[in-house]
């Protein structure tokens, strides 16, 4: 016996060219749909990893013009505005703080890096403080230095595979042409730790005459009331208090606008889809008038045509969406190489993550959409009266 | 208004700061390019008006196997970060629409950090031209320098082969071949690892495989 | 809807007016007539006779302007009562089987499911038996599984006539059944409903040009202007 469902997955066989670009556009736009869903969380969900992965929830730097200080850094020289260190002891004592770990980053122009010469940058670390904050960071090989004053250095994975390094090794600081021995090999993170190169503070000090500070990373007991806390850093002289819930609001807004058009890009698509889904099925219905009056005269009622159109929008919109949703993993990889190319800051780690509850959202939607807009061809088809329809010579 | 505009500044150039300072390439294998391929290429190929660029590796074209027989070559000595999928990029130097030669890097641990060491090829495997892409300390400039590099032009993979990189002893026109730093023979034997294997490489993926000579 | 032993087609009185603009086209004029079980009729006339809308009526493809009719005693239409399409549907279902000069078989569709069609929207008990017997006695066993494309016009009206069938209708309405066939396969189609008509008891009302068709039956009408006339 025959079924409805059958019925009609034949009728949309008999136009097979148009089904078939029926079904393209409603792949194409499922594809966008469900990747900028996969970003929108993606991007946050990445962010949110590096920014957990800093280990302290605020960081204290010296006030000065960002600009000036970004643009010194990337183009060499030790740019940066300090702070003295003595600021950590007027905030260790605070009651919400829980620790707090002095930092100092620098960079050094090599002159033997990229074309033209590059910045190698280095993190000084406090070893009594830094390593409790991120118990989280594995070795691949070592461990960390052997004191505060060590000529020593740990690495990142990426850091130390792109010059080749192994623990035992020794690496120059240029510009000052100290060596150092790599103590210590990370275990990739996926976050910017990879490329970094962590020496003692005091070391990093002594090498570049300085013995002042860049920044404070503050760690927050659990259940302090960060905001009172920010405010009173405000006091303190010369500093700004950055928090990475800050951080992390603004880069989504950077991006937001951007999130935003690219949404309603998608919208646009999945509304142009449909135009084409009702189009498609609309003209079948008109192609089919007999038919559907012969189908009546055989006992199909209103309702069982209405079904059964409302069937093929089903099929339609269901295949297209299994299909784009199909692409978009597969092209997941692809999709994310070209969201960081657009990006002006992309986090480490998969950008744009699609999972099973975000394809069946992605399906639920398109194929909502799909029958919404496939309820007026088949109540057009519905209200087909037999005679009508078929060709009389009254 | 102004003091929250300059805090959005701020944490925008610290994300800045993130991105260009700290990150690095996130390739899983670290492979060696050219910084400047075209400015480079014709530089090492005088006589050539353009090139291509592809890349190999040794899971592309025999894995595990090929890799021990390469190292087996080299002297025994395995290579330090994924070798099976770096990717070793190659420049195929044209002239019109012929094929006239190679330019091939290798990296190469130094003493002090990563050697980039750039051969350019004719199609028999013999040596045009040497490039030191990067070396880290102060003697740089004296592997760097033409006069050094010149020593390499008109050797060959057979050259190489009279001579353990790992011993640092042989016979030949390598055994010559002066080193401008003494207190720098770490890197100066790492330059002759690299040059052997870099033509060892190229002999297993393109002379030998019959694909090196037009 | 239950069918009864002397189920029979009562008109009286039957008018169909149709409106174009302000024109009023008087399509069937005051028609009355009897149709008893197991009869074959024929309705013979020239073009705008009234011969397709009268049937129409019969056959509960349309609402009449005025008039009344009962199908085996049970009133379908009358005293101005217009029935919804849902209502007509029902009727038709339980009573009637159609067949057009078109055809109108699925081309995507096997001879088999072609048949079965009527199925997937209204069963009667034992119905699915029917698909594979009717067209064995219809001569077309041996085509099931083909598609209408591969059949020709005679046997294509086989099939249609067995999914007119497929349901065990009471009456079957037949719409110039021969007018897109031949001499030859017009003569066989005539043959099957006779056939039907006298050993399956299939009460046959047709409509038909042909008159050598028209006279395979035990009665014939004649139309002219809207109104009936019985030889």
């Amino acid at each position: 016996m025959i079924s409805k469902f059958q019925i009609a997955y034949q009728n949309l066989l008999r136009k097979k060219a148009r089904t078939s670009l029926t079904l393209i556009g409603i792949t194409l736009s499922s594809w966008v749909l469900v990747s900028l869903l996969g970003f929108n969380r993606g991007y946050e969900n990445a962010l949110d990893h590096d920014i957990d992965n800093m280990g302290y929830q605020l960081m204290v730097m010296a006030k000065g013009c960002p600009y000036e200080a970004a643009t010194m850094m990337l183009q060499g020289g030790a740019g940066l505005r300090y702070i003295e260190q003595s600021m950590v002891d007027s905030i260790v004592n605070r009651p919400e703080v829980d620790e707090v770990t002095p930092i100092l980053m620098q960079a050094f122009f090599d002159p033997d890096k990229g074309d033209g010469g590059g910045i190698a940058g280095y993190y000084g670390i406090e070893l009594a403080s830094y390593p409790g904050m991120k118990p989280f960071l594995r070795f691949h090989q070592g461990g960390w230095f052997r004191d505060e004053k060590a000529a020593e250095a740990v690495m990142g994975y990426e850091a130390a595979e792109l010059e080749q390094r192994v623990v035992g090794d020794m690496i120059l600081v240029p510009e000052k042409n100290v060596q150092l021995k790599v103590v210590g090999i990370l275990e990739r993170t996926g976050t910017q730790d990879d490329g970094t190169i962590f020496v003692p503070l005091k070391t990093l000090q002594q090498i570049s005459g300085i013995d002042q500070i860049t920044t404070i990373g503050i760690k927050i007991k659990t259940d302090a009331d960060s905001t009172k806390l920010e405010t009173a850093l405000y006091q303190l002289p010369d500093v700004q208090v950055v928090s990475f819930t800050q951080v992390k609001q603004t880069i989504m807004k950077l991006i937001s606008t951007a999130r935003i058009m690219v949404l309603s890009i998608a919208i646009i698509a999945v509304l142009i889809a449909m135009v084409g889904v009702v189009n498609t099925i609309l003209m079948s219905v008109l192609e089919r008038t007999q038919e559907i009056g012969i189908l009546k005269t055989m006992g199909a009622m209103p309702g069982d045509i209405f079904r059964l159109v409302w069937t093929e929008t089903l099929i339609l919109c269901s295949c297209g969406a299994i299909a784009g949703i199909a692409l978009a993993f597969v092209f997941a990889r692809i999709s994310d190489l070209l969201m960081r190319s657009v990006l002006p800051y992309a986090p480490v780690g998969e950008l744009v993550a699609i999972d099973l509850k975000l394809a069946l959202l992605t399906l639920v939607t398109i194929v909502g959409v799909g029958l919404a807009s496939g309820i007026y061809p088949a109540w057009k088809a519905g209200r087909v009266r037999p005679l009508d329809s078929i060709r009389s010579e009254g | 208004m102004r003091p929250m505009l300059r805090q959005w500044k701020f944490v925008f150039s610290l994300s800045l700061l993130f991105l260009s300072v700290f990150a690095t390439p996130l390739s899983a294998a670290i492979s060696c390019e050219l910084n400047y391929p075209a400015g480079d290429v014709a530089r090492l190929f005088p006589d050539s008006n353009g090139f291509t660029t592809s890349d190999f590796s040794f899971s592309g074209r025999g894995g595990a196997p090929l890799l021990r027989k390469v190292e087996a070559r080299l002297g025994g000595v395995p290579a330090l970060y994924a070798p099976l999928d770096v990717p070793y990029v190659l420049y195929e130097v044209l002239k019109g629409k012929k094929r006239v030669g190679y330019v091939h890097g290798v990296n190469q641990k130094g003493q002090f950090g990563v050697l980039e060491v750039f051969l350019s090829l004719d199609l028999n495997g013999t040596i045009k031209a040497f490039y030191l892409q990067r070396i880290s300390g102060a003697w740089g400039r004296k592997f760097t320098s033409p006069r050094f590099g010149k020593q390499f032009v008109g050797l060959d993979l057979r050259d190489f082969e009279q001579y353990d990189t790992v011993a640092a002893k042989g016979t030949g026109k390598v055994a010559s071949i002066a080193n401008p730093a003494p207190e720098a023979k770490t890197d100066f034997l790492g330059i002759l690892r690299a040059l052997k294997k870099n033509l060892v490489l190229m002999d297993e993926f393109f002379y030998s495989a019959g694909k090196g000579a037009q | 809807m239950t069918t009864q032993n002397d189920i029979s087609l009562g008109a009286r009185g039957l008018t169909r007016v149709y409106r174009r603009g302000s024109e009023e086209i008087r399509a069937l004029d005051g028609v009355s007539l009897q149709i008893r079980r197991g009869e074959f009729v024929s309705f013979m006339g020239p073009s705008g006779s009234g011969k397709t809308t009268l049937v129409n009526l019969l056959g509960c493809l349309d609402n009449p302007t005025e008039g009344e009719l009962d199908l085996a005693g049970k009133s379908i239409f009358g005293a101005g009562r217009i029935l919804p399409e849902r209502e007509l549907t029902k009727v038709r279902r339980e009573v009637f089987g159609y067949i057009f000069q078109n055809f109108y078989l699925i081309p995507t569709l096997t001879v088999r499911e072609n048949v079965a069609l009527p199925l997937a929207f209204y069963r009667k008990p034992g119905a699915e038996g029917e698909v594979e017997r009717l067209l064995r006695l219809l001569g077309m066993g041996h085509r099931m599984n083909h598609l209408p494309g591969q059949i020709s016009g005679g046997e294509m009206q086989r099939v249609a006539i067995a999914r007119a069938l497929v349901n065990r209708p009471e009456i079957l309405l037949a719409d110039e059944p021969t007018g897109n066939l031949d001499t030859k396969r017009s003569g066989e189609i005539g043959e099957v409903l006779q056939d039907l008509n006298k050993n399956a008891g299939l009460t046959v009302v047709m409509v038909s040009h042909n008159p050598t068709l028209a006279r395979l039956g035990g009665r014939l009408v004649e139309m002219r202007d809207g109104r009936a006339y019985e030889s």
